[in-house]
């Protein structure tokens, strides 16, 4: 019970802080929102045949956006105080560490869903098939969001202390959650055209979900203590040129 | 009767960051109840040692030892036994002084083991009227004393401190130097690197000079007649210097 106690304590701990800023909420709900009304702005026009064609693209790349947003700010609060440190040299498991974070980061994401979804039923007619299957599409966005958080909170936590970390967490981070954002892709046309394989589609999605998790959590502690080294070693060098 | 297990030795320790060599060759063990000043000048390798024993860092070459055991790496259980602060503190400052202690305290206790409570600890660092105030908003000194609340609620074995006495004012120093008085005679061992020279003398045992990555010399504080040389001793090791004013108050506070 360590690891899901400890992961619960340190997403708790970030959820306590995140309500007293709101900085990721609010960056990434406002951040949707633009986005969002751009999308209606520019494809309003689409006849309904060729929404469903569209539809995925618009939610994924929402996601894949507030994604990076939101994993590039992910360990600000480690970084900001040093904290990641302390955590390391704590009896904390690092894989709690992980399972933290992308809990957090995938809470934010779902939010920005929870803005998404609606906003895309409301302006595309061909969006209301998700309306009508509420639950399968929750399903979809879980299953989509989370293989995001997977990936992309490893290496957030790789750059977590790399001084042009934006730019180098988009570049790694697009070809490596290119896959999960495909496979959600093809899911979510699969449920706007009511495809009768969708649950096939959702179980795969599920199956990369598993994958990419027990890939995270095996890749993190090894990913997370050589930036903190990184770290030391690049404070140390400081130092010395002072 | 058993015999005592050292909680830290290190053995031959080099480190090298690509090929620039920082530690050669240390030996260095610090027993139980024992405070150990580690000296050096910047760039010597301090901060690089502490690191390499409490296992943010692997060394080059060389043996960790932790509570007697061979250390390659610092596992969980270690961790328990060990604690760490920096000069950086490490404490979230969106979060109040209990919630920060409150919530390295349930991880502990989530890893199996008990830690203090935060509010005595709050109470003996002077911290108590702080309590449910934003970290964010604390002095540097404050701060300080908060990490080493929360380093000393686990009830290590081992307790490493970088650059401890840093941004403390003089009560603060001497309340830390009552504190790791206190631990080493409850049988904390410490290993502390500071510049600040009161300090030092005050609650060390033994000084050790770290130079160009090799332990240059030591001072041990004696007893009998050999007490009352400690202070000249230290500072014939050359990298600290007594401050001006020194009357031997802290230091005499401290035997007491």
């Amino acid at each position: 019970m360590r690891l899901p106690r400890q992961a619960w304590l340190l997403a708790k701990n970030d959820l306590r802080q995140e309500l007293r800023d709101l900085e990721l909420l609010a960056t990434a709900g406002f951040f949707t929102l633009v986005v969002l009304v751009m999308f209606g702005l520019s494809f309003a026009s689409l006849g309904r045949k060729v929404q469903p064609l569209a539809i995925p693209g618009m939610l994924w790349l929402a996601v894949a956006f507030v994604g990076t947003l939101t994993l590039t700010r992910i360990f600000d609060r480690e970084r900001e105080a040093d904290t990641l440190r302390a955590l390391l040299t704590a009896p904390v498991e690092r894989v709690a560490i992980y399972v933290s974070k992308a809990f957090v980061t995938l809470l934010v994401l779902l939010g920005c869903c929870l803005i998404l979804v609606p906003g895309l039923v409301f302006m595309f007619p061909a969006a209301q098939v998700m309306a009508e299957q509420p639950l399968r599409t929750a399903a979809l966005v879980v299953l989509g969001c989370t293989s995001y958080a997977a990936v992309g909170t490893v290496f957030a936590a790789g750059l977590a202390t790399s001084s042009g970390k934006n730019v180098l967490l988009s570049v790694i981070l697009y070809p490596l959650t290119s896959p999960a954002l495909m496979w959600s892709l093809v899911a979510t046309r699969a449920l706007l055209e009511r495809h009768p394989d969708l649950p096939t589609y959702l179980a795969q999605l599920a199956a990369l979900d598993v994958l990419l998790v027990v890939l995270g959590g095996w890749l993190f502690e090894s990913v997370l203590v050589g930036t903190a080294r990184s770290a030391t070693a690049s404070g140390r060098a400081r130092g010395r040129r002072r | 009767m058993s015999e005592a297990v050292t909680p830290l030795e290190l053995d031959g320790i080099g480190k090298r960051f690509g090929r620039l060599s920082v530690l050669r060759g240390v030996d260095l063990r610090v027993e139980a109840g024992e405070v150990v000043g580690l000296i050096g000048a910047n760039g010597s390798g301090k901060t690089t040692l502490l690191n390499i024993a409490v296992g943010l860092l692997a060394p080059t070459e060389g043996e960790r030892r932790l509570g007697g055991r061979r250390a390659p790496q610092v596992e969980l259980a270690d961790r328990m036994r060990i604690a760490f602060v920096t000069h950086t503190t490490q404490l979230y400052p969106r979060l109040t002084a209990r919630e920060n202690l409150r919530l390295f305290a349930e991880l502990r206790a989530a890893a199996g083991d008990a830690a203090a409570l935060p509010d005595p600890l709050l109470e003996r660092l002077g911290l108590a009227h702080a309590a449910d105030r934003m970290v964010g908003t604390f002095s540097r000194g404050m701060m300080q004393r908060l990490a080493l609340a929360r380093a000393l609620q686990g009830r290590p074995q081992l307790l490493l401190l970088d650059e401890p006495f840093t941004a403390l004012d003089r009560p603060g120093r001497e309340r830390l130097a009552e504190v790791l008085v206190e631990e080493r005679a409850a049988g904390l061992a410490v290993l502390l690197s500071s510049h600040d020279y009161d300090a030092v003398v005050a609650v060390t045992d033994r000084v050790v000079l770290l130079e160009g990555g090799r332990l240059g010399g030591e001072a041990r504080r004696g007893e009998g007649p050999e007490a009352a040389g400690y202070r000249d001793r230290v500072a014939a090791l050359g990298l600290l210097r007594p401050s001006a004013g020194v009357d031997g108050r802290a230091e005499e506070a401290a035997r007491a």
